[in-house]
């Protein structure tokens, strides 16, 4: 249905456009005045006006019919003598309304229920019937007040102007919300969870093991239950194994991804130039899954057959084989960041350092180098950044046991990871473990917030400087 | 009339398939000073980059002919221009400080011809260096601070400092007051009056006033081929050329 009224908006509206066009052309030679505005304008006019107000209409209403539909059944319901105790079988009993309605359930049906799905219909029949009718009525009415204004030659230039400036405002607004939308959730869940675990046992704990955390009531834990309950949820080892594994994945990428981000800049020749970036480039348009069982099923047995020659343990799941990887993965971000950085240097700081006298390498040393190092530390915590987010290469390569170690030959593993296995599978929702997950999300998020955050301010105090 | 210093012969130069010069035939006379002017494109900024082979930083850029210092040919593939630009520093058209302090854009040269071991040797390298700039005593008490944040006309004084650090013999300035004020200009020329006593120097100006105020001997260029040569007083007052008349009358330009 939604779907009908949407083209039927979108076609009578487009056909607006024609007809405000003509239309005032033909007022402007009619009554041989001077137009507000191009014809086209009065068209885009119309079409603004005829399409958005029944638009959004259409979308409020979309979102609110079903739970003002289902508040009024369960209502129905109770008054026909329906007994549930609590909204979960309140659900059960609207969930079952909808299934008879639609044919699809197979259980007994009794009078309670027939007569609710009876009324249902009746509901559905009504809101629909009144939503065709009041958009109808919508359409109509701001065709008409757009229609009047055309023809008194409005300024439709400025309002159309204003409108779109609407527009985009509302499409920033819902980017915004949206993003604080996401926040407020990770932030209540993980309030949820830290009402059952001190912030600081999470914080400091030492151990991560979330498997154990059984609470038989959530509401009533003992203190032997939570002696039990936080030494499960520590966040030390998940923290240092992120970090280790993403300063595993730094030691290659910055190195790599700085040398050939100088070489692009510095040393290649246009030709070569224009075939190699691209090619750096789609290293980072490989899919991370790719990465990972690269990672998980290449790179993993070949360290540990290295290892089993040399009479090493090596896990082959371990902190090395996911952090090169990884660091591989990287290696784009921080090379054509660098790049970048570096050509900005302007030419006449190298032309002033040719002229005394020092060659290539001196000038990119001393002063091209130095001169880009605020842009090259942004681009580096960029890539920090995008490390310990990076959750595929890690699920599948660095294992899941939560060791303090910093034998990087052995398996660690990371913030994300550590999400993922929390919430893959059923889950009870109101257990601290899985509200761990969230806690987790909060935290890493907080993370790379303030790395993004210190990369911006360095990449800005550069660019003031040469702009 | 002083000796020889830069000899060019038949010097050629093209970026990719455009020629820039043709066949310059320019002879510098050693601590003096030889302005080149001419319109925008003419090839005067070209030439003076044959002279430390900056061109050489250009991909596209081809030189062909000769250029001599002291008699010593310089257009060689063969040529240290490490050494080369020792010799011959060059001061460009906008200020170009380093992002470092004032005492470290002067030291930069020294340092990497390994001059001035010591900390005490490098000290005076960049203290005399400033005072022939004329910028010691402006500068003396905020040496750490760095180069980029003085004035326009400090800045330009202390890249003349910096290309005066590693003890040039001829110096080459590109329009280097084109992006300073009147006051900073008159103190920048002073400034080359007192350097001519030690230095060969080659400066590009579009103000022909300066010209005349600063040098001694000019040139004037056109489309890449050079007219006339002379005398300044000569070139501004009598020039052979029919064109130079009309260029140093602000008929075309």
């Amino acid at each position: 249905m939604n779907f009908v009224l949407i083209f039927l908006i979108t076609i009578f509206s487009l056909s607006l456009f024609f007809y405000g066009r003509s239309k005032t052309k033909s007022i402007s030679i009619e009554k041989n005045i001077k137009l507000n505005a191009l014809p086209k304008f009065y068209g885009y006019y119309l079409v603004l006006w005829c399409s958005i107000p029944s638009l959004v209409f259409l979308l409020i209403w979309t979102l609110f019919e079903p739970a003002i539909i289902k508040s009024i059944i369960i209502e129905t319901a109770a008054n026909q003598g329906a007994i549930f105790n609590d909204k979960n079988e309140a659900n059960l009993i609207y969930e079952k309304i909808k299934a008879i309605y639609a044919g699809t359930y197979f259980g007994d049906i009794d009078t309670i229920l027939k007569e609710s799905a009876l009324s249902y219909a009746k509901f559905i029949n009504l809101f629909t019937n009144s939503k065709i009718v009041l958009i109808f009525g919508i359409v109509i009415a701001s065709v008409i007040y757009s229609l009047k204004k055309i023809k008194n030659n409005n300024k439709a230039r400025d309002d159309v102007e204003v409108i779109l400036k609407g527009l985009l405002f509302a499409s920033s607004l819902i980017a915004i919300l949206t993003t604080l939308g996401i926040i407020f959730s990770l932030l209540f869940e993980s309030i949820k969870f830290f009402s059952v675990i001190n912030i600081f046992d999470y914080l400091f704990g030492t151990n991560w093991s979330p498997q154990r955390a059984f609470v038989s009531d959530a509401s009533a834990i003992t203190a032997a239950e939570y002696d039990e309950l936080k030494d499960a949820f520590g966040f030390i080892p998940l923290i240092a194994g992120t970090s280790f594994i993403a300063f595993i994945a730094m030691l290659v990428a910055v190195p790599i991804g700085l040398f050939s981000g100088i070489y692009m800049a510095e040393y290649a020749s246009v030709k070569v130039r224009r075939i190699s970036k691209p090619i750096i480039e789609i290293l980072a348009g490989i899919p991370t899954v790719v990465y990972g069982f690269f990672a998980a099923l290449t790179v993993g047995p070949f360290f540990r057959q290295i290892g089993e020659n040399l009479g090493l343990t090596v896990s082959s799941e371990s902190a090395l084989a996911a952090g090169l990887i990884m660091g591989i993965m990287i290696i784009p971000y921080v090379s054509s960041l660098s790049d970048d950085v570096i050509n900005s240097v302007p030419q006449s700081l190298r032309d002033g350092s040719y002229a005394v006298g020092a060659t290539k390498s001196e000038t990119i040393k001393k002063v091209v180098i130095p001169a880009a190092l605020p842009g090259i530390i942004g681009s580096v915590l960029l890539a920090v950044s995008r490390a310990i987010g990076e959750t595929m290469i890690v699920v599948m390569a660095a294992g899941l046991a939560a060791n303090l170690t910093i034998n990087p030959l052995e398996s660690t593993t990371t913030i994300t990871t550590q999400i993922v296995m929390i919430l893959v599978g059923d889950q009870e929702f109101d257990s601290p473990k899985t509200q761990s997950a969230f806690a987790l999300g909060l935290t890493l998020f907080i993370a790379t917030l303030v790395l993004n955050y210190i990369a911006q301010r360095a990449v800005k105090k550069y660019r003031e400087k040469y702009d | 009339m002083n000796e020889i210093k830069i000899k060019s012969k038949n010097l050629n130069v093209y970026y990719g398939e455009k020629q820039a010069l043709f066949d310059v035939n320019l002879d510098l006379n050693e601590k003096e000073v030889t302005a080149l002017i001419g319109p925008s494109g003419c090839g005067k900024s070209t030439f003076i980059r044959c002279i430390n082979r900056m061109n050489d930083v250009i991909d596209i850029c081809k030189v062909s002919g000769n250029i001599e210092i002291d008699g010593v040919e310089i257009n060689d593939k063969n040529l240290d221009v490490v050494s080369l630009r020792e010799r011959v520093g060059m001061v460009f058209q906008k200020p170009n400080p380093f992002p470092k302090s004032i005492y470290d854009n002067i030291s930069y040269g020294p340092k990497i011809h390994g001059k001035g071991e010591t900390k005490s040797e490098l000290d005076e390298i960049v203290e005399n260096s400033l005072k022939k700039a004329a910028l010691w005593e402006e500068v003396k008490d905020r040496l750490d601070e760095p180069g980029t944040g003085l004035s326009g006309g400090q800045q330009q004084r202390l890249c003349i400092a910096r290309a005066i650090s590693v003890n040039p013999e001829v110096i080459l300035m590109d329009e280097p007051c084109s992006a300073l004020d009147p006051i900073a200009t008159a103190k920048i020329e002073e400034l080359i009056d007192e350097l001519k006593k030690t230095y060969t120097i080659v400066i590009v100006t579009h103000s022909m006033a300066q010209a005349v105020r600063v040098s001694q001997k000019t040139g004037f260029f056109h489309l890449g081929k050079l007219i006339e040569v002379g005398k300044t007083e000569k070139i501004f007052k009598n020039p052979d050329n029919k064109m130079t008349q009309d260029y140093i009358t602000g008929r075309f330009g």
